[in-house]
């Protein structure tokens, strides 16, 4: 038996008959959520759902993992990373790659790990890559400040932090409307979202991850777009606060300050990213290690970019699926779980749309 | 008291390796056909025989429900018992490392000793190595097994037909989440207990319930999932599954949650999938239901002629959504 929200829900979604609704789910893991949920196999026609650049590891640009492996291999620091980061293609090679040519990367699931590590191994250089967005920024800043606290020599971050608010505004005509990420939103509270509403129009609703909140949001955000006005709703307010977690934004403003940032797909963005403040300049491994400006040439055949934008569907690249698969990547977006390339292909969407 | 530990003399093939043998296995393992001479005589099965052999390397060697000599005998005897062959002899093969305590070793034949009873089946032949130390990890077991196939039975991986109804014979997920909660890497603790059990008595009743089914398999490494699309791809058919429908124990739940895996791609020990045709599917499950390691059993999806190749699944909020197919990403040495 499904619960009464979910069939009324499901119901306002399959019946929807109006003019053509974009629909952008901005975060990686409500692409994963709704696919895994089969979502996409009740949606009319008119709807059409798009996937943004919520995925960390996807919007991470080729560069940031060749001064990764330059670090690596040129200079013989050890590599700290989340697992997804070592699989995504650099310009010529991965991380992955450069461990088989002997380069020291580990694994973590925390900068705090790392920062363990360095102290486990005072005898090695130990630089984290530091990626992500709001909500996993705060742990970067916690893991140097935790450093700086106990002068720890050998650790640094490769920052590519990057804040959501500027990529909604670069992304504001791609979609009618905007799932906006629960876990960011948690962070940064509702302010950014009521601007972008009164002055730029951009509508959406903040949602959760379960069955029934992102088929909630889905109805809510098909009959409040039929009203043809600017909308924002928090349809997650038993995690999501209007002011987001104060302690947490505190300690961002008191760590970083905000810099241009490049992202895979959408190119230089300014005041996207977040960069260690000049007291912490000393854990900051580019100025530390004085990497070289490394541009990075993505793979020509690949559409990150386009994909990211939502400008076109994974399956309408020319090698998903040919050449491009989770087992061998030749784009960042097929390498992580929350990438649409990932999803698309686990979920054989180019198989349910042929049958 | 000192420990008693496995020395490299031990498998040298003098004194102390017949100690050894005589101490722990011969005494354990009682069969009449066990004998010093270098070979096994015995009578051959009539009409048809299975034949398949394993090994086995899990890591931690004893784990909630099991440890690796009981592993041992229920992998080999699953797998004769999916052919519908009634298993009769199996030879054990230990390469144990220099310094493997005895006891240990006693407690891995005792499991062994008892389930070969339980499964109705004679260890005739055997054979003891010792490597040197950090040469092998503790102990690693090959057993290899001869069954004899019930008459009238003819089952195969590619005989999944339109129609058929599939079940599990039990939970699923349950060997692989107890090797990982006893590795405690993840910090997490759940009663979790492996399903491992020899299954042919359960396999047995099922066919004396009907000859009338198509596949039966071991849904070991790479659980029910990956064995489902081994199946789908051999008999080229699509399975549907009904998600709400499919047996996954409470704290397996759980700990799948937190871990963000799916039960259907944690490893079995003790529990098969079987493809028959839907008419004969509940009197199967029936028979199942009474039995020590099925109680659980039930049905969980069907074989279609669309989505070929395909595990596609029946979503919470009914809906139908592609079961990913299998990563390769498994969990190392869960057997
Ligand atoms: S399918 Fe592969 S190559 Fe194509 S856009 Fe996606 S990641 Fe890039």
């Amino acid at each position: 038996m499904l619960s009464k929200d979910i069939e009324k829900a499901k119901s306002i979604i399959m019946n929807y008959d109006g003019p053509p609704i974009k629909i952008m789910e901005v975060c990686g893991t409500h692409t994963h959520e709704i696919f895994k949920l089969g979502i996409r196999n009740i949606l009319p026609n008119n709807i059409n759902l798009i996937s943004g650049p919520g995925c960390p590891v996807c919007v991470t640009p080729t560069e940031f993992i060749d001064e990764a492996i330059y670090l690596a291999l040129e200079k013989n620091i050890t590599i700290c990373t989340f697992g997804d980061l070592i699989r995504v293609p650099g310009t010529s090679s991965s991380l992955g790659d450069a461990r088989s040519k002997g380069a020291n990367i580990q694994m973590v699931y925390s900068p705090l790990d790392s920062v363990e590590y360095a102290i486990n191994h005072p005898e090695q250089q130990v630089v984290f890559l530091s990626v992500g967005f709001e909500t996993t920024t705060p742990a970067s800043c916690i893991a140097v400040r935790n450093a700086k606290n106990i002068e720890l020599k050998n650790f640094s971050i490769l920052g590519a932090n990057k804040t959501m608010y500027q990529a909604y505004l670069a992304l504001k005509d791609a979609a009618d409307a905007y799932i906006y990420p629960g876990h960011v939103c948690t962070m940064t509270g509702m302010s950014e979202l009521y601007k972008l509403r009164d002055e730029e129009n951009v509508s959406g609703a903040v949602t959760g991850f379960s069955a029934s909140e992102i088929l909630s949001s889905l109805a809510y955000i098909i009959s409040e777009t039929q009203k043809n006005k600017p909308f924002v709703a928090n349809l997650y307010p038993r995690v999501v606060t209007e002011e987001g977690l104060i302690k947490a934004k505190t300690l961002v403003e008191n760590t970083m300050e905000s810099c241009d940032s490049i992202w895979r797909g959408l190119g230089i963005i300014e005041k996207s990213g977040m960069k260690l403040k000049k007291e912490y300049i000393d854990y900051d491994a580019r100025a530390k290690y004085d990497i070289p400006k490394i541009v990075g040439k993505p793979n020509k055949g690949c559409k990150c970019g386009e994909v990211l934008r939502g400008d076109i569907k994974p399956f309408e690249c020319p090698l998903f699926s040919k050449g491009c698969t989770p087992e061998h990547p030749i784009g960042a977006c097929m390498v992580s779980n929350e990438g649409a390339c990932s999803a698309y292909y686990k979920y054989g969407e180019n198989l349910w749309k042929k049958n | 008291m000192e420990e008693k530990l496995v020395t490299l003399a031990h498998g040298a093939g003098g004194k102390q390796t017949a100690e050894l043998i005589d101490s722990i296995f011969k005494s354990n393992f009682k069969s009449k056909n066990l004998t010093a001479d270098d070979a096994a005589i015995l009578n051959p099965p009539i009409g048809k025989m299975a034949f398949t052999t394993d090994g086995f390397i899990v890591s931690p060697f004893k784990f909630p429900g099991g440890n690796i000599g009981k592993l041992s005998i229920c992998g080999t005897v699953n797998d004769l018992s999916c052919m519908g062959a009634k298993p009769m002899y199996l030879t054990v093969a230990f390469v144990i490392e220099e310094g493997f305590p005895l006891k240990d070793l006693e407690e891995i034949a005792q499991a062994m000793a008892k389930t070969a009873d339980e499964a109705g089946v004679e260890i005739v032949a055997g054979d003891t190595k010792v490597a040197g130390k950090g040469q092998v990890d503790g102990v690693f077991i090959t057993t290899t097994g001869v069954g004899q196939i019930m008459e009238g039975v003819d089952l195969s991986g590619a005989k999944a037909k339109d129609g058929d109804a599939i079940i599990t014979t039990g939970d699923i997920g349950r060997h692989g989440c107890a090797i990982l909660l006893s590795r405690d890497s993840y910090g997490l603790t759940a009663d979790v207990k492996s399903d491992c059990a020899p299954l042919w008595n359960t396999i047995k009743s099922v066919l004396d319930t009907t000859k009338d089914i198509h596949v039966i398999r071991d849904a070991t490494r790479g659980g029910v999932g990956t064995v489902l699309y081994e199946i789908a791809e051999q008999s080229q058919v699509g399975i549907h599954l009904d998600y709400a429908a499919i047996p996954v124990d409470d704290a397996v739940k759980g700990v799948c949650g937190m871990l963000g895996l799916d039960p259907l791609y944690l490893a079995c020990e003790g529990t098969m999938v079987i493809f028959a045709p839907n008419d004969k599917a509940q009197a199967i499950v029936k028979t199942l239901n009474k039995g020590k390691y099925s109680k659980k059993a039930a049905i969980i999806g069907h074989v279609t002629n669309d989505m070929i190749a395909h595990v596609v699944v029946k979503t919470e909020i009914g809906t139908e959504t592609l079961l990913p197919a299998p990563s390769g990403e498994l969990l190392p040495r869960i057997c």
